[in-house]
């Protein structure tokens, strides 16, 4: 898919290799591909960053006078509070759903922040001195459709298991339809209602998964023109466009993602606790 | 398959594929772009006229900004999949 989006190059940079996953360690079970492959090992590398993170800022030498390293704790843990949780969960479903969604922004976070560290995770190689070494590049789990379908199927089973569990099946099921609406137009209401349901399932993966790649493509094909080009001229334009484009992905993309993600995770769980009609 | 040089070989199916994509794409963009400035612009009056409430606004500023900017990449998914499968 991504083959064929990019210019292929005239020499042989070809910046979508960035994007193919060939399997490091295979493991089929059954049907299943299980393999290890790059976009595993930066879900590990973001897995273990995030419990550091947590362990770091929250676990230990808690004091009554805050430290910096407390202060960023708590400074974290006030912004997922107020902006997230606060007005999306309903009292009652927050001792259980502000740990799963405070996890899901700083899981999602650092995984998008990782993915603009260069780092040696790649499937290509350089020699030095006889030793096959990875090349550096940036690649982010979250870029790849699986991985964030994955975390939105979560929010999805949460959202109807919570909904069932506060309201019963009878009720919540109800308050998917809007209450009051005339009996013929039911037949139109009832599908659209359905689906819906399910398109969310569809944005919250897509959004994150192709903020994520536009962002690195964009980057990996504005450094490509100076090759497809075969012209260092080119760089003194290419290069600025995409520190400018790094820039505004770090700065801006990785978090609003990530926090879009959690709050509306945060939303979609409080509306099915406590239905509006 | 490759777009830079379908126009040179005068491969006209890939050559309208890729004018087809440039345009969806772009035109999924425009409806977009019109969407932020509608968000940043309300929230300047908004917090032109209440500087008190621009905390609380600011969450909902960037959810509307998020929700709005990922029609872009509807667009250019559905053009992506159009150019890939047809």
């Amino acid at each position: 898919m991504i083959a064929s989006l990019l210019l292929a190059a005239t020499g042989d940079f070809e910046p979508q290799e960035e994007f193919e996953l060939p399997a490091w360690v295979p493991i089929h079970i059954g049907p299943l591909d299980m393999s290890i492959n790059k976009a595993v090992v930066y879900l590990w590398v973001g897995a273990a960053v995030t419990v550091l993170v947590g362990i770091w800022v929250m676990r230990f030498g808690l004091s009554l006078r805050p430290g910096r390293r407390q202060t960023i704790g708590e400074g974290l843990y006030e912004a997922i509070q107020g902006q997230i949780v606060e007005g999306s969960l309903p009292s009652k479903g927050v001792h259980t759903w502000f740990p799963y969604v405070a996890s899901l922004f700083l899981f999602i976070w650092i995984l998008n922040l990782i993915g603009f560290i260069p780092l040696p995770i790649s499937n290509e190689h350089f020699h030095v001195a006889g030793v096959a070494l990875p090349t550096w590049g940036i690649y982010a789990a979250t870029a790849n459709l699986s991985v964030t379908l994955a975390l939105a199927l979560i929010t999805f089973l949460a959202t109807h298991v919570e909904g069932i569990h506060y309201n019963g099946v009878v009720r919540y099921f109800k308050s998917w339809v809007p209450q009051g609406a005339p009996k013929p137009l039911l037949a139109l209401i009832v599908p659209l209602e359905v689906i819906s349901q399910f398109m969310r399932l569809i944005s919250l993966s897509v959004r994150l998964f192709a903020n994520m790649l536009a962002g690195h493509m964009l980057i990996l094909v504005m450094l490509g023109l100076i090759f497809i080009f075969e012209s260092y001229a080119i760089a003194v334009i290419a290069v600025p466009v995409a520190t400018a484009v790094y820039i505004f992905e770090v700065g801006i993309v990785v978090t609003i993602q990530a926090f879009v993600f959690a709050l509306l995770s945060a939303i979609y769980i409080g509306g099915a606790i406590e239905p509006e009609h | 398959m490759n777009t830079l040089l379908a126009a040179t070989t005068g491969d006209v199916a890939d050559l309208g594929k890729a004018i087809a994509f440039g345009v969806g794409v772009g035109l999924g963009a425009v409806g977009a772009g019109i969407g932020i400035g509608n968000i940043f612009g309300s929230m300047i009056q908004a917090v032109a006229r209440q500087p008190e409430l621009r905390a609380e606004l600011t969450g909902i500023q960037w959810l509307g900004f998020a929700l709005t900017e990922a029609v872009v990449f509807y667009a250019l998914l559905g053009g992506l999949l159009a150019y890939v499968l047809v």
